[in-house]
Protein backbone atom coordinates (compact mmCIF):
# COMPACT_ATOMS: atom_id res chain seq x y z
CA UNK A 1 0.00 0.00 0.00
CA UNK A 2 2.85 2.36 0.95
CA UNK A 3 4.61 1.51 -2.28
CA UNK A 4 1.51 2.14 -4.33
CA UNK A 5 1.12 5.55 -2.77
CA UNK A 6 4.73 6.35 -3.54
CA UNK A 7 4.45 5.19 -7.13
CA UNK A 8 1.29 7.26 -7.54
CA UNK A 9 3.07 10.28 -6.12
CA UNK A 10 5.99 9.87 -8.51
CA UNK A 11 3.61 9.50 -11.47
CA UNK A 12 1.86 12.70 -10.47
CA UNK A 13 5.22 14.41 -10.07
CA UNK A 14 6.30 13.18 -13.49
CA UNK A 15 3.16 14.54 -15.13
CA UNK A 16 3.56 17.87 -13.35
CA UNK A 17 7.19 18.21 -14.42
CA UNK A 18 6.26 17.34 -17.99
CA UNK A 19 3.46 19.87 -18.06
CA UNK A 20 5.73 22.52 -16.57
CA UNK A 21 8.35 21.88 -19.25
CA UNK A 22 5.68 22.08 -21.93
CA UNK A 23 4.36 25.34 -20.50
CA UNK A 24 7.87 26.76 -20.45
CA UNK A 25 8.57 25.58 -24.01
CA UNK A 26 5.31 27.07 -25.24
CA UNK A 27 6.25 30.37 -23.65
CA UNK A 28 9.60 30.25 -25.32
CA UNK A 29 8.56 29.19 -28.83
CA UNK A 30 5.59 31.58 -28.94
CA UNK A 31 2.07 30.86 -27.87
CA UNK A 32 0.66 31.11 -31.37
CA UNK A 33 2.62 28.22 -32.86
CA UNK A 34 2.57 25.92 -29.86
CA UNK A 35 -0.20 26.25 -27.31
CA UNK A 36 0.68 25.87 -23.60
CA UNK A 37 -0.94 23.04 -21.59
CA UNK A 38 -3.20 25.45 -19.73
CA UNK A 39 -4.77 26.55 -23.01
CA UNK A 40 -5.02 22.98 -24.28
CA UNK A 41 -6.65 21.65 -21.12
CA UNK A 42 -9.08 24.57 -21.04
CA UNK A 43 -9.91 23.91 -24.68
CA UNK A 44 -10.29 20.17 -24.07
CA UNK A 45 -12.68 20.81 -21.19
CA UNK A 46 -14.69 23.37 -23.18
CA UNK A 47 -14.99 21.10 -26.22
CA UNK A 48 -16.02 18.14 -24.10
CA UNK A 49 -18.67 20.16 -22.26
CA UNK A 50 -20.02 21.63 -25.49
CA UNK A 51 -20.33 18.08 -26.85
CA UNK A 52 -18.24 18.67 -29.98
CA UNK A 53 -15.47 16.24 -29.08
CA UNK A 54 -17.57 13.43 -27.56
CA UNK A 55 -19.91 13.47 -30.56
CA UNK A 56 -17.07 13.33 -33.09
CA UNK A 57 -15.37 10.57 -31.10
CA UNK A 58 -18.58 8.56 -30.92
CA UNK A 59 -18.97 8.78 -34.69
CA UNK A 60 -15.33 7.74 -35.17
CA UNK A 61 -15.71 4.68 -32.96
CA UNK A 62 -18.10 2.94 -35.38
CA UNK A 63 -15.39 2.33 -37.98
CA UNK A 64 -12.95 1.35 -35.23
CA UNK A 65 -15.29 -1.24 -33.69
CA UNK A 66 -16.21 -2.87 -36.99
CA UNK A 67 -12.65 -2.97 -38.36
CA UNK A 68 -11.18 -4.22 -35.09
CA UNK A 69 -13.76 -6.97 -34.59
CA UNK A 70 -13.28 -8.20 -38.15
CA UNK A 71 -9.52 -8.23 -37.62
CA UNK A 72 -9.83 -10.19 -34.36
CA UNK A 73 -12.29 -12.68 -35.87
CA UNK A 74 -9.93 -13.53 -38.72
CA UNK A 75 -6.44 -12.93 -37.29
CA UNK A 76 -6.78 -14.95 -34.06
CA UNK A 77 -7.73 -18.31 -35.65
CA UNK A 78 -5.30 -17.72 -38.51
CA UNK A 79 -2.53 -16.93 -36.01
CA UNK A 80 -3.16 -20.23 -34.24
CA UNK A 81 -3.12 -22.14 -37.52
CA UNK A 82 0.22 -20.58 -38.41
CA UNK A 83 1.76 -20.90 -34.96
CA UNK A 84 0.76 -24.50 -34.25
CA UNK A 85 1.99 -25.94 -37.52
CA UNK A 86 5.73 -25.76 -38.25
CA UNK A 87 5.29 -26.21 -42.00
CA UNK A 88 2.64 -23.55 -42.32
CA UNK A 89 4.75 -21.26 -40.12
CA UNK A 90 7.80 -21.73 -42.37
CA UNK A 91 5.68 -20.99 -45.43
CA UNK A 92 3.96 -17.96 -43.94
CA UNK A 93 7.07 -16.45 -42.39
CA UNK A 94 8.69 -14.75 -45.44
CA UNK A 95 5.32 -13.62 -46.80
CA UNK A 96 4.26 -12.06 -43.48
CA UNK A 97 7.65 -10.39 -43.06
CA UNK A 98 7.35 -8.90 -46.51
CA UNK A 99 3.84 -7.58 -45.96
CA UNK A 100 4.78 -6.31 -42.50
CA UNK A 101 7.61 -4.27 -44.04
CA UNK A 102 5.14 -2.24 -46.14
CA UNK A 103 3.81 0.74 -44.18
CA UNK A 104 0.02 0.39 -43.88
CA UNK A 105 -0.52 4.04 -44.83
CA UNK A 106 1.00 3.26 -48.21
CA UNK A 107 -2.10 1.11 -48.79
CA UNK A 108 -4.29 4.23 -48.65
CA UNK A 109 -4.33 4.75 -52.46
CA UNK A 110 -5.47 1.14 -52.82
CA UNK A 111 -8.19 1.48 -50.28
CA UNK A 112 -9.43 4.59 -52.09
CA UNK A 113 -9.60 2.63 -55.36
CA UNK A 114 -11.43 -0.27 -53.73
CA UNK A 115 -13.61 1.32 -51.09
CA UNK A 116 -13.88 5.03 -51.84
CA UNK A 117 -13.32 7.82 -49.35
CA UNK A 118 -15.80 7.13 -46.58
CA UNK A 119 -16.89 4.64 -43.96
CA UNK A 120 -15.85 1.46 -45.82
CA UNK A 121 -12.28 2.56 -46.42
CA UNK A 122 -11.93 3.72 -42.80
CA UNK A 123 -13.04 0.27 -41.65
CA UNK A 124 -10.59 -1.29 -44.12
CA UNK A 125 -7.63 0.72 -42.82
CA UNK A 126 -8.46 -0.14 -39.20
CA UNK A 127 -8.76 -3.77 -40.23
CA UNK A 128 -5.43 -3.76 -42.06
CA UNK A 129 -3.47 -2.04 -39.33
CA UNK A 130 -4.71 -4.18 -36.46
CA UNK A 131 -4.96 -7.44 -38.44
CA UNK A 132 -1.23 -7.95 -38.99
CA UNK A 133 -0.30 -6.86 -35.49
CA UNK A 134 -2.73 -9.40 -33.99
CA UNK A 135 -1.75 -12.13 -36.43
CA UNK A 136 1.98 -11.80 -35.75
CA UNK A 137 1.54 -11.72 -31.96
CA UNK A 138 -0.85 -14.68 -31.83
CA UNK A 139 1.32 -16.76 -34.17
CA UNK A 140 4.43 -16.11 -32.06
CA UNK A 141 2.52 -16.95 -28.86
CA UNK A 142 0.96 -20.12 -30.25
CA UNK A 143 4.38 -21.33 -31.35
CA UNK A 144 5.76 -20.89 -27.84
CA UNK A 145 3.05 -22.59 -25.78
CA UNK A 146 4.95 -24.51 -23.11
CA UNK A 147 5.32 -28.06 -24.53
CA UNK A 148 5.46 -29.54 -21.01
CA UNK A 149 1.92 -28.33 -20.35
CA UNK A 150 0.64 -30.25 -23.35
CA UNK A 151 2.78 -33.26 -22.41
CA UNK A 152 1.30 -33.34 -18.90
CA UNK A 153 -2.21 -33.19 -20.34
CA UNK A 154 -1.39 -35.99 -22.75
CA UNK A 155 0.14 -38.21 -20.09
CA UNK A 156 -3.01 -37.81 -18.00
CA UNK A 157 -4.86 -39.23 -20.97
CA UNK A 158 -6.64 -36.09 -22.18
CA UNK A 159 -7.96 -36.55 -25.70
CA UNK A 160 -7.53 -33.87 -28.35
CA UNK A 161 -10.67 -31.84 -27.72
CA UNK A 162 -10.03 -31.76 -23.99
CA UNK A 163 -6.39 -30.86 -24.56
CA UNK A 164 -7.48 -27.87 -26.64
CA UNK A 165 -10.13 -26.56 -24.24
CA UNK A 166 -8.37 -27.33 -20.96
CA UNK A 167 -4.69 -26.76 -21.78
CA UNK A 168 -4.23 -24.92 -25.06
CA UNK A 169 -6.92 -22.31 -24.51
CA UNK A 170 -5.94 -21.17 -20.98
CA UNK A 171 -2.26 -21.23 -21.96
CA UNK A 172 -3.02 -19.04 -24.97
CA UNK A 173 -5.21 -16.39 -23.36
CA UNK A 174 -2.28 -14.27 -22.10
CA UNK A 175 -0.79 -13.72 -25.54
CA UNK A 176 -4.22 -13.39 -27.14
CA UNK A 177 -4.84 -10.54 -24.72
CA UNK A 178 -1.45 -9.04 -25.53
CA UNK A 179 -2.39 -9.24 -29.21
CA UNK A 180 -5.75 -7.57 -28.56
CA UNK A 181 -4.07 -4.73 -26.66
CA UNK A 182 -1.53 -4.03 -29.39
CA UNK A 183 -4.17 -4.47 -32.08
CA UNK A 184 -6.63 -2.10 -30.44
CA UNK A 185 -4.05 0.65 -30.02
CA UNK A 186 -3.06 0.24 -33.66
CA UNK A 187 -6.75 0.31 -34.55
CA UNK A 188 -7.23 3.63 -32.78
CA UNK A 189 -4.20 4.99 -34.64
CA UNK A 190 -5.67 3.71 -37.89
CA UNK A 191 -9.01 5.35 -37.09
CA UNK A 192 -7.52 8.85 -36.88
CA UNK A 193 -5.11 8.17 -39.76
CA UNK A 194 -8.08 7.22 -41.92
CA UNK A 195 -10.00 10.36 -40.96
CA UNK A 196 -7.05 12.50 -41.99
CA UNK A 197 -6.10 10.64 -45.18
CA UNK A 198 -9.52 9.83 -46.66
CA UNK A 199 -12.35 12.37 -46.60
CA UNK A 200 -11.82 14.46 -43.44
CA UNK A 201 -14.65 13.60 -41.04
CA UNK A 202 -15.31 13.52 -37.29
CA UNK A 203 -12.11 14.03 -35.28
CA UNK A 204 -10.04 14.26 -38.45
CA UNK A 205 -12.22 17.11 -39.71
CA UNK A 206 -11.86 18.91 -36.36
CA UNK A 207 -8.08 18.61 -36.69
CA UNK A 208 -8.04 19.88 -40.25
CA UNK A 209 -10.20 22.89 -39.38
CA UNK A 210 -7.98 23.72 -36.42
CA UNK A 211 -4.88 23.41 -38.59
CA UNK A 212 -6.33 25.79 -41.18
CA UNK A 213 -6.93 28.38 -38.47
CA UNK A 214 -3.45 27.87 -36.94
CA UNK A 215 -5.29 26.80 -33.81
CA UNK A 216 -2.74 24.54 -32.09
CA UNK A 217 -4.80 24.42 -28.90
CA UNK A 218 -7.60 22.80 -30.87
CA UNK A 219 -5.19 20.36 -32.51
CA UNK A 220 -3.57 19.40 -29.24
CA UNK A 221 -6.94 18.95 -27.55
CA UNK A 222 -7.83 16.25 -30.12
CA UNK A 223 -4.38 14.65 -29.77
CA UNK A 224 -4.71 14.54 -25.97
CA UNK A 225 -8.21 13.09 -26.26
CA UNK A 226 -6.97 10.35 -28.62
CA UNK A 227 -4.08 9.60 -26.31
CA UNK A 228 -6.48 9.26 -23.36
CA UNK A 229 -8.73 6.97 -25.43
CA UNK A 230 -5.71 4.80 -26.28
CA UNK A 231 -4.62 4.60 -22.65
CA UNK A 232 -8.17 3.83 -21.52
CA UNK A 233 -8.50 1.05 -24.10
CA UNK A 234 -5.22 -0.44 -22.96
CA UNK A 235 -5.98 -0.35 -19.26
CA UNK A 236 -9.53 -1.57 -19.90
CA UNK A 237 -8.20 -4.69 -21.59
CA UNK A 238 -5.61 -5.09 -18.83
CA UNK A 239 -8.32 -4.95 -16.17
CA UNK A 240 -10.39 -7.49 -18.09
CA UNK A 241 -7.33 -9.71 -18.33
CA UNK A 242 -6.74 -9.46 -14.59
CA UNK A 243 -10.32 -10.59 -13.93
CA UNK A 244 -10.35 -13.40 -16.45
CA UNK A 245 -6.84 -14.72 -15.95
CA UNK A 246 -5.89 -14.08 -12.34
CA UNK A 247 -3.16 -16.73 -12.55
CA UNK A 248 -1.34 -14.85 -15.26
CA UNK A 249 -1.30 -11.30 -13.99
CA UNK A 250 1.69 -10.99 -11.72
CA UNK A 251 2.45 -7.82 -9.90
CA UNK B 1 17.65 -25.84 -42.37
CA UNK B 2 17.26 -26.74 -46.03
CA UNK B 3 13.89 -28.21 -45.13
CA UNK B 4 12.78 -24.88 -43.63
CA UNK B 5 14.21 -23.00 -46.60
CA UNK B 6 12.25 -25.20 -48.99
CA UNK B 7 9.03 -24.39 -47.15
CA UNK B 8 9.85 -20.70 -47.15
CA UNK B 9 10.39 -20.72 -50.90
CA UNK B 10 7.19 -22.71 -51.31
CA UNK B 11 5.36 -20.07 -49.24
CA UNK B 12 6.68 -17.25 -51.42
CA UNK B 13 5.81 -19.15 -54.60
CA UNK B 14 2.33 -19.85 -53.27
CA UNK B 15 1.77 -16.20 -52.36
CA UNK B 16 2.93 -15.06 -55.80
CA UNK B 17 0.67 -17.65 -57.42
CA UNK B 18 -2.39 -16.51 -55.48
CA UNK B 19 -1.54 -12.88 -56.25
CA UNK B 20 -1.26 -13.70 -59.99
CA UNK B 21 -4.58 -15.54 -60.09
CA UNK B 22 -6.43 -12.88 -58.09
CA UNK B 23 -4.78 -10.08 -60.08
CA UNK B 24 -5.79 -11.63 -63.40
CA UNK B 25 -9.32 -12.24 -62.20
CA UNK B 26 -10.04 -8.68 -61.05
CA UNK B 27 -7.79 -6.77 -63.46
CA UNK B 28 -4.87 -4.35 -63.27
CA UNK B 29 -7.10 -1.34 -62.53
CA UNK B 30 -7.93 -2.91 -59.15
CA UNK B 31 -4.99 -5.20 -58.37
CA UNK B 32 -2.22 -5.75 -60.88
CA UNK B 33 -0.75 -9.29 -60.98
CA UNK B 34 3.01 -9.82 -60.50
CA UNK B 35 3.60 -10.47 -64.21
CA UNK B 36 2.43 -6.89 -64.83
CA UNK B 37 3.99 -5.35 -61.71
CA UNK B 38 7.55 -6.62 -62.14
CA UNK B 39 8.11 -5.27 -65.67
CA UNK B 40 6.67 -1.97 -64.43
CA UNK B 41 9.02 -2.08 -61.45
CA UNK B 42 11.98 -2.68 -63.72
CA UNK B 43 10.95 0.23 -65.93
CA UNK B 44 10.65 2.52 -62.89
CA UNK B 45 14.06 1.34 -61.74
CA UNK B 46 15.62 2.18 -65.11
CA UNK B 47 13.88 5.53 -65.31
CA UNK B 48 15.52 6.60 -62.05
CA UNK B 49 13.02 8.91 -60.38
CA UNK B 50 11.90 6.21 -57.95
CA UNK B 51 15.41 5.63 -56.62
CA UNK B 52 16.22 9.36 -56.50
CA UNK B 53 13.13 10.13 -54.42
CA UNK B 54 13.80 7.09 -52.26
CA UNK B 55 17.38 8.18 -51.57
CA UNK B 56 16.29 11.70 -50.59
CA UNK B 57 13.50 10.43 -48.37
CA UNK B 58 15.69 7.84 -46.69
CA UNK B 59 18.39 10.41 -46.01
CA UNK B 60 15.90 12.62 -44.18
CA UNK B 61 14.45 9.65 -42.37
CA UNK B 62 17.89 8.51 -41.21
CA UNK B 63 18.46 11.88 -39.50
CA UNK B 64 15.29 11.51 -37.41
CA UNK B 65 15.88 7.82 -36.80
CA UNK B 66 19.53 8.40 -35.87
CA UNK B 67 18.61 10.98 -33.25
CA UNK B 68 15.88 8.68 -31.95
CA UNK B 69 18.44 5.90 -31.42
CA UNK B 70 21.09 8.22 -29.99
CA UNK B 71 18.70 9.56 -27.37
CA UNK B 72 16.33 6.63 -26.96
CA UNK B 73 18.90 3.95 -26.22
CA UNK B 74 20.70 5.64 -23.29
CA UNK B 75 17.45 6.93 -21.81
CA UNK B 76 15.96 3.44 -22.09
CA UNK B 77 18.97 1.97 -20.28
CA UNK B 78 18.69 4.64 -17.60
CA UNK B 79 15.00 3.88 -17.10
CA UNK B 80 15.68 0.17 -16.88
CA UNK B 81 18.42 0.54 -14.28
CA UNK B 82 17.09 3.37 -12.13
CA UNK B 83 13.73 3.24 -10.41
CA UNK B 84 13.52 6.99 -10.15
CA UNK B 85 14.14 7.54 -13.85
CA UNK B 86 11.57 4.84 -14.61
CA UNK B 87 8.94 6.42 -12.37
CA UNK B 88 9.53 9.89 -13.80
CA UNK B 89 9.62 8.95 -17.46
CA UNK B 90 7.28 5.99 -17.75
CA UNK B 91 3.97 7.90 -17.73
CA UNK B 92 5.13 9.97 -20.70
CA UNK B 93 6.52 6.93 -22.47
CA UNK B 94 3.17 5.14 -22.17
CA UNK B 95 1.35 8.21 -23.45
CA UNK B 96 3.54 8.80 -26.47
CA UNK B 97 3.63 5.14 -27.44
CA UNK B 98 -0.15 5.08 -27.92
CA UNK B 99 -0.24 8.42 -29.75
CA UNK B 100 -0.85 8.12 -33.47
CA UNK B 101 1.83 9.60 -35.71
CA UNK B 102 -0.74 10.77 -38.23
CA UNK B 103 -2.49 12.87 -35.56
CA UNK B 104 0.78 14.73 -34.91
CA UNK B 105 1.33 15.58 -38.57
CA UNK B 106 -0.96 18.66 -38.79
CA UNK B 107 0.58 20.07 -35.60
CA UNK B 108 4.13 19.50 -36.77
CA UNK B 109 3.39 21.21 -40.07
CA UNK B 110 2.34 24.32 -38.13
CA UNK B 111 5.49 24.21 -36.01
CA UNK B 112 8.13 23.15 -38.54
CA UNK B 113 6.64 23.98 -41.93
CA UNK B 114 6.88 21.26 -44.57
CA UNK B 115 10.64 21.08 -45.11
CA UNK B 116 13.42 18.85 -43.93
CA UNK B 117 12.91 19.42 -40.21
CA UNK B 118 9.24 18.52 -40.35
CA UNK B 119 9.98 15.09 -41.79
CA UNK B 120 12.96 14.43 -39.54
CA UNK B 121 10.93 15.48 -36.48
CA UNK B 122 7.99 13.23 -37.35
CA UNK B 123 10.29 10.26 -37.82
CA UNK B 124 12.03 11.11 -34.55
CA UNK B 125 8.86 11.19 -32.42
CA UNK B 126 7.49 8.13 -34.18
CA UNK B 127 10.47 5.91 -33.46
CA UNK B 128 12.09 7.14 -30.24
CA UNK B 129 9.43 5.76 -27.87
CA UNK B 130 9.62 2.26 -29.35
CA UNK B 131 13.42 2.30 -29.15
CA UNK B 132 13.24 3.47 -25.54
CA UNK B 133 10.59 0.94 -24.54
CA UNK B 134 12.46 -2.02 -26.00
CA UNK B 135 15.82 -1.06 -24.47
CA UNK B 136 14.05 -0.39 -21.17
CA UNK B 137 12.54 -3.88 -21.11
CA UNK B 138 15.93 -5.37 -21.90
CA UNK B 139 17.79 -3.34 -19.28
CA UNK B 140 15.23 -4.21 -16.62
CA UNK B 141 15.49 -7.89 -17.40
CA UNK B 142 19.27 -8.25 -17.16
CA UNK B 143 19.93 -11.31 -15.03
CA UNK B 144 20.80 -9.92 -11.55
CA UNK B 145 23.20 -12.84 -11.00
CA UNK B 146 25.47 -11.56 -13.78
CA UNK B 147 25.79 -8.23 -12.01
CA UNK B 148 26.29 -9.99 -8.66
CA UNK B 149 29.14 -12.07 -10.04
CA UNK B 150 30.86 -8.91 -11.23
CA UNK B 151 30.40 -7.32 -7.84
CA UNK B 152 31.73 -10.43 -6.09
CA UNK B 153 34.88 -10.17 -8.19
CA UNK B 154 35.24 -6.57 -7.13
CA UNK B 155 34.38 -4.90 -10.44
CA UNK B 156 33.91 -1.16 -10.27
CA UNK B 157 30.59 0.34 -11.32
CA UNK B 158 31.96 1.47 -14.67
CA UNK B 159 33.66 -1.85 -15.33
CA UNK B 160 30.56 -3.80 -14.48
CA UNK B 161 28.55 -1.54 -16.79
CA UNK B 162 30.99 -1.92 -19.67
CA UNK B 163 31.74 -5.63 -19.40
CA UNK B 164 28.49 -7.08 -18.02
CA UNK B 165 25.53 -4.83 -18.59
CA UNK B 166 26.42 -3.56 -22.04
CA UNK B 167 27.03 -6.97 -23.68
CA UNK B 168 23.84 -8.25 -22.07
CA UNK B 169 22.02 -5.29 -23.62
CA UNK B 170 23.34 -5.60 -27.19
CA UNK B 171 20.58 -7.97 -28.29
CA UNK B 172 17.92 -5.59 -27.03
CA UNK B 173 19.61 -2.57 -28.55
CA UNK B 174 19.57 -4.28 -31.93
CA UNK B 175 15.96 -5.33 -31.50
CA UNK B 176 15.10 -1.79 -30.47
CA UNK B 177 16.81 -0.45 -33.58
CA UNK B 178 14.89 -2.90 -35.75
CA UNK B 179 11.52 -2.02 -34.23
CA UNK B 180 12.42 1.68 -34.36
CA UNK B 181 13.30 1.39 -38.04
CA UNK B 182 9.92 -0.15 -38.90
CA UNK B 183 8.21 2.80 -37.23
CA UNK B 184 10.61 5.30 -38.78
CA UNK B 185 9.83 4.09 -42.31
CA UNK B 186 6.11 4.11 -41.56
CA UNK B 187 6.34 7.65 -40.23
CA UNK B 188 8.32 8.79 -43.23
CA UNK B 189 5.56 7.56 -45.54
CA UNK B 190 2.82 9.08 -43.37
CA UNK B 191 4.51 12.49 -43.37
CA UNK B 192 5.30 12.47 -47.08
CA UNK B 193 1.91 11.24 -48.20
CA UNK B 194 0.22 13.95 -46.15
CA UNK B 195 2.04 16.79 -47.91
CA UNK B 196 2.59 14.82 -51.17
CA UNK B 197 6.38 15.09 -51.43
CA UNK B 198 9.24 12.62 -51.72
CA UNK B 199 8.65 8.91 -51.94
CA UNK B 200 5.31 9.09 -50.13
CA UNK B 201 4.21 11.71 -52.64
CA UNK B 202 5.20 9.34 -55.42
CA UNK B 203 3.00 6.65 -53.87
CA UNK B 204 0.12 9.09 -53.53
CA UNK B 205 0.35 10.20 -57.15
CA UNK B 206 0.71 6.61 -58.37
CA UNK B 207 -2.64 5.94 -56.70
CA UNK B 208 -4.27 8.34 -59.15
CA UNK B 209 -3.11 6.46 -62.26
CA UNK B 210 -5.38 4.03 -64.10
CA UNK B 211 -3.36 0.92 -63.39
CA UNK B 212 -2.32 -0.23 -59.92
CA UNK B 213 0.96 -1.60 -61.33
CA UNK B 214 3.11 1.51 -60.59
CA UNK B 215 1.64 1.72 -57.09
CA UNK B 216 2.44 -1.92 -56.36
CA UNK B 217 5.92 -1.48 -57.84
CA UNK B 218 6.58 1.43 -55.46
CA UNK B 219 5.30 -0.60 -52.51
CA UNK B 220 7.55 -3.48 -53.58
CA UNK B 221 10.62 -1.22 -53.45
CA UNK B 222 9.61 -0.01 -50.01
CA UNK B 223 9.21 -3.60 -48.90
CA UNK B 224 12.70 -4.41 -50.17
CA UNK B 225 14.11 -1.49 -48.19
CA UNK B 226 12.49 -2.76 -44.99
CA UNK B 227 13.55 -6.36 -45.52
CA UNK B 228 17.14 -5.45 -46.47
CA UNK B 229 17.57 -3.02 -43.56
CA UNK B 230 16.26 -5.66 -41.19
CA UNK B 231 18.63 -8.28 -42.59
CA UNK B 232 21.57 -5.86 -42.27
CA UNK B 233 20.76 -5.13 -38.63
CA UNK B 234 20.43 -8.85 -37.95
CA UNK B 235 23.72 -9.59 -39.71
CA UNK B 236 25.46 -6.84 -37.74
CA UNK B 237 23.97 -8.24 -34.56
CA UNK B 238 25.32 -11.69 -35.32
CA UNK B 239 28.82 -10.23 -35.73
CA UNK B 240 29.03 -8.02 -32.67
CA UNK B 241 26.88 -10.23 -30.42
CA UNK B 242 26.82 -13.86 -31.58
CA UNK B 243 24.54 -14.72 -28.65
CA UNK B 244 21.91 -12.40 -30.15
CA UNK B 245 19.53 -14.89 -31.82
CA UNK B 246 19.31 -17.24 -28.87
CA UNK B 247 18.63 -14.41 -26.42
CA UNK B 248 15.98 -12.60 -28.35
CA UNK B 249 14.55 -15.40 -30.48
CA UNK B 250 12.64 -14.68 -33.63
CA UNK B 251 9.86 -12.46 -32.39
CA UNK B 252 11.72 -10.03 -30.17
CA UNK B 253 10.57 -9.03 -26.69
CA UNK B 254 6.90 -8.83 -25.88
CA UNK B 255 5.24 -5.44 -26.09
CA UNK B 256 4.30 -3.85 -22.79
Amino acid sequence: MMRNARALGLTALSILIGLALWQWAAWDISRVVFAPPTAVLARLAADIVSGVLPLALLRSLGALALGFLLAVAIAVPLGFAIGRNAKVAAMADPVLNAIYAVPPVAMVPFLIIWFGLFFESRVALVFLMSFFEILVTVAAGARNVEPTLLAVGRSFGAERARLVTRVMLPASLPFVFAALRVGLVRGINAMITAELFFAAVNLGALMKHSAQRFDTAGLLAVIVLLCLVGLAAQSGLKALEARLLPWHVRQ
Amino acid sequence: MTQALRYQLLGIALALGVWEVVGRAIGAELFAPPTVVFPEWYALLREGQMLRELATSLRQMLVGYGFACLIGIPVGVGMGRSRLADALLHPWLSMFVVTSVASLVPLFILIFGTGFWFRAAIVFVASIWYVMLTVYQGARGVEPRFVDVGRAFGASRWRSFRTILLPALYPYVITAMRIGLVHAIRAMVVAEMFIIVGYGGLIYRAGLSLSTAPLLALLFTLMLVGVIANALLRGGARRIAPWYEQRVGAGGPAQG
